[in-house]
């Protein structure tokens, strides 16, 4: 599996490098045409759907440089948000959509009726790019996923606080083309989160590129900023905690019980926790020391560093603050019976 | 981008056995001995007579050969161990740095016999080592030292001094760097050598310098014209510096360099657990979570090593940010204790928590100072 990750990240590596850049990631709705037929003709978005149903057969767990390497480059689509819908297809059997969907996790008084839908769906990006959403909602006291394509809903768009575009959709009587109850196995809210921690570690990489490039190239007081001690204690301290990050989603990967394999479905509360907020402890530090490095270049909407931090900023709060984590972890910790080195080796 | 990957390592079922075999000796062995835990204590606590039973368990060179006297076991099954010693405080000053980094010195570029009177020595835990790179002038800027040995007919003279040499007062031998052809200015780093040098020998004298906390850990040690045989060269004549730079990467990257006070932590909670606000809880999350962050990194290095390679950039990572995250541990305690004065809690946490707020200004101080590593990985980007 290892030589065909490879592949599959050479493979991405190129069409990103190829049709990304930071006008496209500015302006998605107009420059993204060539990287859709590409991510299309290549099948990426079916790299987590078994083998059966069209897909590469990988699970959670493998896929994570992939995820990585889109929020590198900044994939201004919802490419990985597609991936995990089809993901969830495959769980259940169902051939995947060669469409991009979207994917919501917030919702208020949804009713399914007569395999129909209605209610209001919260928060989701991307409804700019397109009208295929899958949801987890609660009904009857049971919980669903369900797909649709949006035809009649009011959609309003709302901002998170750093001016993203996100959407409200007040759902009217959509028909459901899939629907299914969600595996109590499996934990909707871990697996984004944990989406959002490896998109983040992505983001910082590339954070780094962009102060070591920015730096070697720019002088100041007749030297290249890259020779300032400052300057290398700034980067240094972000490689640090680059460093700290892909440790801790490195922690995704691990069993959850030794007796079993691994955690494929990325449903462990305690493993998810660390990731979140040790990515998100890091995403603070590295906005800050980054555009210490940038000086005002990097404050410009123009210059790349912008719409990475924008990325850092908003999947820090997505899911989950790392302050929420924190108090889940420190919780887990205080209801059970065990000393801290027990619990930390359960 | 390969130097942040630190590929995941899962804990076997041997290994967690290992694990509970070496928590279970421990609680014994300190109810039988009446053993205290304390903070810092690879670096203050000694016992040797605590070593030497680690030594019979079979837990001290546990990755060098057979032939040895070692156990060729793996370099992680060697971590867990050292963690397991850690988080209890044990008393393993007296053996750690033998164990930790001169004896695979020593096997790794070592002469047969140099491995054959020593080795079976470290494995035991009655053969105790100093490291011997600072000097007066030479801090941090190692390839500045001044210590020479000079070339005789039957072997070498020895003449300098060595300073911060953590239990030299304790140890039977120091791995010394020094010079053995003068400075060429366009390459620092050559014409240094490193030697194996028994500390009983005429004409050294080690001075003990007391700390800020009262104790006399570390030493100055001098040699005054030591006469060296042919046989105390370690290594090659000249590679002194590239052999050090390995000897630096065991040194940096263990979980020394983040569990030193843990069991501060670990008594802090079992007092104050059922008394945790909501802050403290949340500054508990970020604890764990930091910790967990920093295990999986040294562990990930372990491997590393076992498997040959050189993370140097790594086990700077691990250094800096270990050190960081115990400073912090420190200021976090203070926050968590809520508002429940200093002079109430027990004795013993009372005591260790003063003992360890003396001892953690030396964390980032020792071992390569925090201004070091982060040169060394500003250096690995390629900004120097």
């Amino acid at each position: 599996m290892k030589e065909e990750i490879q592949f599959i990240l050479d493979v991405s590596e190129r069409i990103f490098a190829k049709n990304i850049d930071h006008k496209t990631r500015l302006d998605p709705e107009k420059n993204h045409d060539t990287l859709i037929k590409e991510i299309r003709e290549s099948h990426l978005t079916k790299i987590a759907v078994k083998e059966k149903l069209g897909g590469a057969g990988m699970n959670l767990v493998e896929i994570i440089p992939l995820i990585k390497l889109s929020a590198f480059f900044g994939v201004p689509i919802p490419f990985v948000e597609t991936i995990i819908c089809n993901y969830f297809f495959s769980v259940f059997d169902t051939k995947p959509t060669d469409d991009f969907i979207s994917i919501c996790y917030e919702e208020n008084g949804v009713i399914i009726k007569d395999n129909r839908v209605s209610g209001l769906l919260k928060s989701i990006p991307y409804l700019n790019f397109t009208n295929k959403v899958m949801a987890k909602v609660r009904y009857n006291d049971d919980d669903y996923l369900i797909f649709f394509e949006n035809k009649n809903s009011y959609l309003k768009q709302i901002h998170n606080f750093l001016a993203e575009p996100r959407y409200d959709l007040e759902v009217k009587n959509e028909n459901i083309l899939f629907k299914e109850k969600f595996p109590k196995e499996m934990n909707f809210l871990n697996i984004l989160a944990n989406l959002k921690s490896i998109q983040a570690t992505g983001a910082m990489e590339k954070i780094l590129q962009l102060c070591i490039d920015y730096c070697s190239n720019r002088k100041q007081f007749g030297r290249s900023l890259s020779k300032f001690q400052m300057i290398q204690n700034h980067i240094s301290e972000i490689s640090l905690e680059i460093a700290a990050s892909g440790a801790s989603i490195s922690v995704l990967e691990s069993s959850n019980n030794i007796e079993t394999n691994r955690d494929e479905n990325f449903s462990n509360d305690i493993k998810t926790a660390i990731a979140k907020i040790r990515t998100g402890m890091a995403s603070g530090k590295v906005i800050a020391l980054s555009h210490q490095v940038h000086g005002a270049m990097g404050f410009t909407k123009e210059y790349d560093l912008s719409y990475f931090t924008k990325n850092l900023n908003s999947w820090r709060n997505d899911f989950g603050t790392e302050i929420q984590w924190q108090n889940s972890l420190g919780n887990y910790f205080l209801k059970q019976n065990k000393n801290l080195w027990e619990f930390l080796n359960h | 981008m390969s130097q942040f990957n630190f590929p995941f390592e899962e804990e076997t079922k041997d290994l967690k056995d290992l694990r509970l075999r070496v928590r279970n000796f421990i609680k014994k062995t300190f109810k039988e001995d009446k053993i205290t835990p304390s903070p810092d204590a690879w670096v203050f606590s000694t016992n040797p007579s605590f070593s030497k039973k680690l030594g019979d368990q079979g837990w001290l060179g546990m990755s060098f050969p057979k032939k040895y006297g070692g156990h060729q076991k793996s370099m992680l099954e060697r971590y867990i161990v050292t963690e397991e010693l850690l988080v209890s405080g044990a008393p393993v000053a007296a053996h750690w740095i033998a164990d930790r980094q001169s004896g695979s010195q020593i096997i790794r570029y070592g002469t047969e016999d140099q491995k054959k009177n020593i080795i079976p020595k470290i494995t035991s835990g009655e053969c105790f080592f100093a490291i011997g790179m600072s000097e007066p002038d030479s801090g941090s800027d190692l390839a500045s030292v001044k210590t020479f040995a000079k070339k005789t007919t039957n072997g070498w003279k020895l003449n300098g001094r060595k300073i911060w040499s953590t239990g030299a007062h304790l140890a039977h031998y120091m791995i010394v760097l020094a010079r053995t052809t003068k400075q060429v200015d366009n390459n620092r780093h050559s014409g240094l050598s490193q030697f194996l040098v028994d500390l009983s020998l005429p004409g050294i004298e080690i001075n003990g310098i007391e700390d800020m906390t009262g104790q006399k850990h570390f030493n100055e040690t001098v040699f005054d014209d030591v006469v060296l045989d042919k046989d105390s060269l370690l290594g090659s004549e000249g590679k002194g510096w590239e052999q050090v730079v390995g000897e630096l990467a065991l040194e940096r990257s263990g979980p020394e360099r983040f569990l030193s006070h843990f069991v501060l932590l670990d008594n802090f909670l079992n007092e104050f657990k059922s008394k945790m606000s909501e802050f403290s809880t949340l500054s508990l999350g970020k604890i764990i979570a930091e910790l967990q962050s920093l295990r999986i990194m040294s562990f990930s290095i372990a491997s590393m090593i076992e498997k040959k390679h050189s993370p140097e950039i790594q086990a700077a990572f691990v250094k800096e940010a270990g050190n960081n995250f115990e400073k912090k541990l420190i200021e976090i305690i203070r926050e968590m204790s809520n508002l429940i004065p200093i002079q109430t809690w027990s004795p013993s946490l009372k005591s260790l928590f003063e003992d360890a707020t003396l001892k953690i200004p030396s964390n980032s101080l020792r071992g390569g100072t925090s201004e070091i590593m982060r040169g060394i990985i500003a250096k690995k980007l390629g900004l120097r």
